[in-house]
């Protein structure tokens, strides 16, 4: 393929979803999903367990098809753009195949594809070159799933898509796994992974697409999901005391208590705290920027009381 | 295609099941059938062919049990998302059961040939493995079906249910003639009775009967759309 100076205006979405409205067996997993990829971004798909996240990702890989609404690849049907050798996946179910070598999957996997990338880069790329001749099933989790990395990128695809890429890593092997990946999506290549971890989607991604019960709830980097929800939390100890009234507060708009201690989300912490303390129910006065954490509950919360 | 065929070989024969269950034991049963008590020799050429068949029927059907086992894990699904079709999956899955049926024959006739002194003319060793080779793919598909069908454990029950109920009603590993005969009767429709029946044939120095390709052949069109039908299924939900 040859590569056109500038980028023009018309030129499309490395994925992009229309509708895409997905029912299990009278479950409906999505429900209108709409989203667009350009190509060279690294994006995260971040939701709880059970909010849609695999099945976008299938109907994303083709092997599902959406009952209403469409997926496209490049423009083109998913299935056409798997064959076309254009994406890489690592797929959430996947385990380590039983019996062969680490090259001799990853090669195997790579001349699938019309144009791979060298088998020694793509075992350098996922940081298993030293484990090139094990045997795939004897490797540690962490080794496993970065053998599967290299499997996604061995065919030097546009997109490759990472399924909770992740899940089941101790601490060590994550850093391990991120920075493999961020070498990869360094080449310009179009990255989406899914996971329920907020900090890693914060940390690891361009942009950050939040779905929760089969819609996408918010798209944006971590600092604009933060701004989106707005304002800060401010945390006290409720020392014996009730939290009537404290909703009722100036900018506060939900009350949350955890243990002893109430945790006020409020568009106007001074108005909120100069109140308390008319209260006099300042004790242990915490003032905090909303977290990811806080927006992720945020914006998924304001969902379940539209529903 | 030829690439896919060549991983899923190496797999299997790197299966210490799959070489200890699919090859030396058909030897191993081979040798002890016919050389414990008085024989009078002619069943060690029969015992040979039945043996060589009974290896080549489990180590078919052991091709299913590796396709639930890459359902299982997740291979199959992977393979989806590469640029490989459907087709070449399952095309090159069908050719791996019928390269790996060939080390059992292959280990079952040399040890007749070497070991128990059966002679035969080098064309009628050929025929004999040829047919035997040609004659395992209804159990292949047999296997696919299975594998495409069930999950790994009930496949490999599934399997060996088969293997066992298919060998001994076709006479695999006791002659025929030993039966009663409502059950010699029953044997004749079996596709292992009529595969065994391809080797013996030729070590007989004889072309195959008409019934045995006309059975085998009904047996290869009802196994093969089993094998496409679980394949269909297994399409819909994986």
């Amino acid at each position: 393929m040859t590569k056109t100076t500038g980028t023009t205006a018309g030129a499309l979405p490395a994925v992009s979803f229309t509708g895409a409205v997905k029912t299990f067996g009278g479950v409906r997993a999505l429900q209108g999903v709409d989203l667009r990829i350009q190509p060279g971004e690294t994006v995260a798909l971040l939701g709880r367990n059970g909010a849609g996240k695999s099945t976008t990702i299938s109907l994303l890989l083709g092997l599902n098809e959406p009952d209403e609404g469409t997926v496209r690849l490049f423009g083109a049907p998913p299935e056409q753009a798997v064959r076309a050798g254009r994406v890489g996946a690592m797929l959430q179910e996947g385990r380590a195949v039983p019996r062969v070598t680490v090259r001799e999957l990853v090669s195997f996997v790579a001349r699938r594809y019309p144009d791979p990338m060298p088998v020694a880069r793509a075992l350098r790329l996922a940081g298993i070159t030293e484990l090139a001749e094990r045997r795939v099933d004897r490797l540690s989790g962490g080794q496993t799933q970065r053998v599967r990395f290299a499997v996604a990128l061995a065919g030097n695809p546009s997109v490759i898509v990472l399924d909770e890429p992740t899940a089941a890593l101790d601490v060590e092997a994550r850093h391990a796994f991120w920075a493999s990946m961020r070498s990869y999506a360094r080449l310009g290549r179009t990255v989406l992974f899914s996971t329920h971890h907020l900090e890693e989607a914060d940390a690891h991604a361009d942009r950050i697409l939040v779905i929760d019960r089969g819609r996408i709830v918010a798209d944006g980097t971590g600092e604009q999901l933060k701004r989106s929800v707005g304002g800060s939390l401010v945390a006290i100890d409720l020392a014996g005391r009730g939290t009537e009234g404290l909703e009722r507060l100036p900018g506060v708009r939900s009350v949350e208590v955890r243990g002893e201690r109430a945790r006020l989300r409020t568009d106007d912490p001074d108005a909120t705290v100069v109140a308390l303390a008319e209260l006099g129910a300042i004790r242990g006065l915490e003032v905090a920027p909303a977290s990811l954490d806080d927006a992720f509950l945020a914006l998924t919360a304001r969902v379940t009381e539209a529903a | 295609m030829l690439d896919y065929l060549r991983l899923e070989v190496r797999r299997t024969l790197r299966d210490a099941g799959f070489v200890i269950g699919g090859i030396a034991m058909p030897v191993l049963m081979y040798l002890l059938f016919t050389n414990l008590g008085a024989d009078d020799g002619s069943w060690k050429t029969g015992a040979m062919v039945g043996m060589a068949g009974y290896g080549a029927v489990g180590c078919a059907l052991n091709t299913g049990g590796g396709v639930a086992e890459d359902r299982a894990i997740g291979w199959l699904r992977q393979l989806r998302v590469t640029p490989m079709t459907p087709r070449q999956v399952v095309v090159g899955r069908t050719l791996t059961g019928s390269v790996t049926v060939l080390p059992a024959i292959l280990a079952v006739l040399a040890a007749g040939g070497l070991v128990n002194g059966v002679r035969l003319a080098a064309w009628q060793w050929a025929a004999v493995a040829g047919l035997l080779w040609l004659g395992s793919l209804p159990f292949t598909l047999l296997g696919l079906g299975n594998g495409y069908r069930l999950t790994g454990q009930t496949t490999g029950v599934t399997n060996m249910a088969c293997n066992l109920g298919l060998a001994v009603l076709g006479g695999l590993w006791f002659p025929v003639t030993l039966f009663p005969h409502w059950l010699r009767a029953l044997s004749a429709y079996t596709p292992t009775y009529r595969f065994a029946q391809l080797g013996t044939s030729a070590a007989e120095g004889r072309a195959p009967a008409l019934g045995a390709i006309t059975v085998l052949t009904l047996w290869l069109l009802a196994f093969g759309s089993y094998a496409v039908l679980s394949y269909r299924r297994s399409g819909r939900t994986a």
